[in-house]
C-alpha cells in the first residue's frame, strides 16, 4: 500500500469527487461511493494492496473516534 | 380458489430386514469396516470399497433411499462426483437419467449480470455438472452395491451405542427383531447432519445457523426454458429476493427462493401461497404440478479432525455448509473416494494405519474451504446491514454497466474437487486430475478412470521413458501397489498416446519439454507428485512416501 502522495493533482481530485456528490441524498452518495471503491478497486488489482487498504480504511474510522 | 396438483409421490425401492448372524445365535463379530449411514457418502464409500473387491458392513436406520420426507434434497453433482460414479460403474445410468449442464446465468431484475460456462475448463469425459434427484444417485448406488455382492447391507437397523476402544470401536445395534453387539476395527460415521455417533463422542462442530428463510418448490409445467442454472439475486417476481431455477431429472424443475426472514415456513409453503410464486414467475397461464415443498434454513458445521481413533467422520457428520454452489453432497462423496483407497491398502497390510491420519489432512481443509465460499456466497445473497446492501448494490449496478464488476456477483460459486496442501505424503501439495481420454498404439481410448477401475494401484504416467529406467522400475516396483504406462514409446511399459499434449498441459507439463517426466496419480486420480528426469529410484522413493509418509516401511 502506497501511502506516499500519488495523486497528480490532489486539489482537482477532490474538488471533482466533491461535486459528483453534489445534489445526491444521503443514500444516493452511499452508492457514489460504494461504486467508486469498486471501479478504483480495479485499476488497482493488487489483492494485497487492496486489503491494506481495506484494513488501514477501517483503523482510520475507528482511530478517529478514539 | 385455485386448485393445486401434486405429482403422485415417487415410488422408491424398499429394501428388507434380513436378520444378521449376530441375532441368529452367532457370537459378536469382529469386522474390518463398519459403516453406518447410507446416504451418498455412506454409500459411495461402500460401493468404492466393493469395487477394490474389499468387503464392509453398512449399516442404515431406513430401509429405502432418500431423505424421509423430502423429495430430493441434492440434486446437482460435479465433475468429481461423476468421474467417481464413472469408476464405480454408474456413470452412465446418472447421465441418462440426469440433465447435463454446464452453463450458468445470474440475473439482477431483469438484467443479466454474470455467467459462466464451466465446460470451458473442462477436459473430463463427464459433463461439468449433473443434476439428479439425490435418491436417484442412492438407489442406483444400492443396486450397483447389490450387483457387487461384498456389502453386508442391514438395513432397519439403529446404531444405539459406540465405545471407541483403541484398536477397535464396540457398537450396539437396535433392530426390528432384537439388538446386538459388534465391534468394527474402522467405524465409518456417515449418518449426516445430526450424527448421533458424533454426538455421543462429544466433539465441538462449531456450528451455527442462518436466519435467511428459504422455500424450495419442485414442479412440473409445460413450459420450455433453457437447461442452465438460473439465479437471480433480486427477482421482481419475489419481492426483490433471490431465485434459483434448475432442471433435474422426470422434467422437475427446482425452484428455490428466498423468502422474508420473519416468514412463517407452515405459510410459506402452503400450495396456494408456493403457487403464487410459480405463477409470478412463469405467468398466470402456465399449467403446473408440485412434486414437493419444502421451507429450510440453512446451518453449518466443521469438525476440526475428522479422525477419532478409529472413528471416521465422513459427509454431513463432518461438515455442513450451506447449498451455494453444491458443495455438500459433492464433497461427502469426494470424502469417500478419498478414504476407500487408504482403508483399503490399510487393511490389507499394504500401506501403515498413519496413511489413514492423511484422510482428515486433506478432507478437513477442503471443507474449510467450502465452508468459507459458501459463507461468502450466503452473505453476499443476505446482507446483514445497510452498508452491506448498499455495497451488493454498487455491484449489481456496476456489473449491469461493466466487464469487471461481474465476477463480483456471488449467487454461489460451483463445487470443485479441492487441491489438498502440502503434507508429509503430498509434499508438493495435490489437485485431482480429470478423467480425459488417452488412446493406445491402436486408437482405442481408455479414459484414466479405466486405468484406475479395478483394484486399488497408483498409476504412474511417464512421458517417453528411458528404457532402462522404466525396466528398472517395473522390476523394483512388482510388489507395490502401482500401474505404470508410457506415455509416447516405451518397449518396457504398455503404452498411451497423447497426441495433442491435452494430459500434458493438464498435468503442468509443456508438451514439447516434458520427456522423462512422470506423474504419480492416486487411486483417487490426485496428482501425488510430478518427477521430472525420473528414476526407478526417484518413483519408488516418492511412491513411499505417498504410502508411508515419514513412517518405515
Amino acid at each position: 500500500m502506497n501511502t506516499n502522495p500519488a495523486i497528480p493533482d490532489p486539489d482537482g481530485f477532490y474538488a471533482a469527487l466533491v461535486a459528483a456528490h453534489e445534489g445526491l441524498s444521503e443514500a444516493q452518495s452511499a452508492q457514489l461511493n460504494a461504486a467508486l471503491v469498486f471501479l478504483l478497486a480495479n485499476q488497482c488489482g493488487q489483492q494485497q494492496v487492496l486489503l491494506d487498504c481495506v484494513a488501514e480504511a477501517r483503523r482510520t474510522v475507528l482511530d478517529g473516534e478514539a | 380458489m385455485a386448485e393445486f396438483k401434486f405429482a403422485p409421490p415417487y415410488e422408491l425401492p424398499e429394501y428388507p430386514f434380513t436378520p444378521p448372524p449376530e441375532l441368529r445365535g452367532e457370537a459378536p463379530q469382529r469386522y474390518p469396516i463398519v459403516i453406518v449411514g447410507a446416504g451418498p457418502a455412506g454409500l459411495t464409500l461402500a460401493c468404492d470399497l466393493a469395487q477394490r473387491g474389499v468387503r464392509c458392513v453398512l449399516i442404515d436406520d431406513d430401509h429405502t433411499v432418500g431423505v424421509r420426507g423430502a423429495s430430493s434434497r441434492g440434486i446437482c453433482y460435479a465433475q468429481k462426483s461423476l468421474e467417481i460414479m464413472d469408476r464405480l460403474g454408474i456413470g452412465e445410468r446418472i447421465v441418462n437419467k440426469g440433465v447435463a449442464w454446464s452453463f450458468g446465468r445470474t440475473f439482477s431484475g431483469d438484467e443479466e449480470v454474470y455467467s459462466f460456462n464451466l465446460q470451458n475448463q473442462s477436459v473430463s469425459r463427464q459433463p461439468p455438472f449433473v443434476n439428479l434427484q439425490q435418491f436417484y444417485i442412492e438407489w442406483f448406488l444400492v443396486d450397483r452395491i447389490q450387483t457387487l455382492g461384498l456389502t453386508d447391507l442391514r438395513w432397519h437397523s439403529r446404531v444405539s451405542d459406540v465405545q471407541p476402544q483403541a484398536d477397535h470401536v464396540v457398537l450396539q445395534v437396535q433392530t426390528p427383531q432384537g439388538s446386538y453387539r459388534m465391534e468394527a476395527e474402522y467405524l465409518i460415521d456417515a449418518t449426516g447432519a445430526n450424527s448421533p455417533i458424533r454426538q455421543q463422542i462429544g466433539l465441538e462442530t462449531h456450528s451455527s445457523r442462518s436466519t435467511d428463510r428459504w422455500c424450495i418448490t419442485d414442479v412440473r409445467f409445460k413450459k420450455p426454458l433453457p437447461v442452465e442454472r438460473w439465479t437471480w439475486v433480486d427477482a421482481p417476481f419475489n419481492n426483490g429476493r433471490a431465485v434459483w431455477q434448475h432442471l433435474m431429472a422426470d422434467n422437475v424443475w427446482r425452484m428455490d427462493y428466498q423468502m422474508s426472514e420473519d416468514m412463517d415456513p407452515e405459510v410459506i409453503s402452503r400450495p396456494e401461497v408456493a403457487g403464487e410464486r410459480i405463477r409470478a414467475q412463469l405467468g398466470d397461464d402456465v399449467e403446473f404440478e408440485f412434486v414437493w415443498i419444502g421451507p429450510y434454513q440453512y446451518r453449518d458445521h466443521l469438525l476440526d479432525d475428522f479422525r477419532h481413533g478409529r472413528v471416521f467422520f465422513i459427509g454431513d457428520s463432518a461438515h455442513v455448509v450451506s447449498p451455494f454452489g453444491a458443495r455438500g453432497g459433492n464433497t461427502g462423496i469426494q470424502d469417500a473416494f478419498n478414504l476407500g483407497w487408504k482403508l483399503v491398502l490399510v487393511t490389507t497390510g499394504q500401506a501403515p494405519d498413519s496413511l489413514l491420519d492423511s484422510y482428515s489432512i486433506e478432507r478437513q481443509p477442503a471443507a474449510a474451504e467450502n465452508l468459507r465460499v459458501t459463507s461468502r456466497s450466503a452473505r453476499f445473497l443476505a446482507p446483514r446491514s445497510p452498508a452491506e446492501l448498499v455495497l451488493r448494490s454498487a455491484v449489481l449496478k456496476l456489473a449491469r454497466r461493466h466487464a469487471f464488476a461481474r465476477p463480483l456477483v456471488n449467487t454461489g460459486r460451483m463445487s470443485v474437487a479441492n487441491d489438498y496442501p502440502a503434507s508429509p505424503w503430498l509434499p508438493q501439495g495435490s489437485r485431482t486430475v480429470q478423467n480425459l481420454t488417452l488412446l493406445d498404439a491402436t486408437g482405442q481410448s481408455q479414459s484414466l478412470m479405466d486405468l484406475l477401475r479395478a483394484g486399488t494401484c497408483f498409476v504412474g504416467l511417464w512421458f517417453s521413458p528411458p528404457l532402462g529406467e522404466a525396466q528398472r522400475a517395473c522390476s523394483a516396483l512388482a510388489a507395490l501397489p502401482i500401474d505404470l504406462y508410457a506415455i509416447g514409446h516405451s518397449e518396457a511399459l504398455p503404452v498411451k498416446q497423447d497426441p495433442e499434449g491435452v494430459l500434458a498441459r493438464h498435468l503442468g507439463l509443456d508438451p514439447a519439454a516434458c520427456a522423462g517426466t512422470l506423474c504419480l496419480i492416486r487411486p483417487d486420480a490426485y496428482l501425488a507428485a510430478t518427477i521430472p528426469a525420473c528414476t526407478a529410484a526417484h518413483l519408488q522413493q516418492t511412491l513411499q512416501t505417498a504410502l508411508f509418509a515419514n513412517a518405515t516401511p
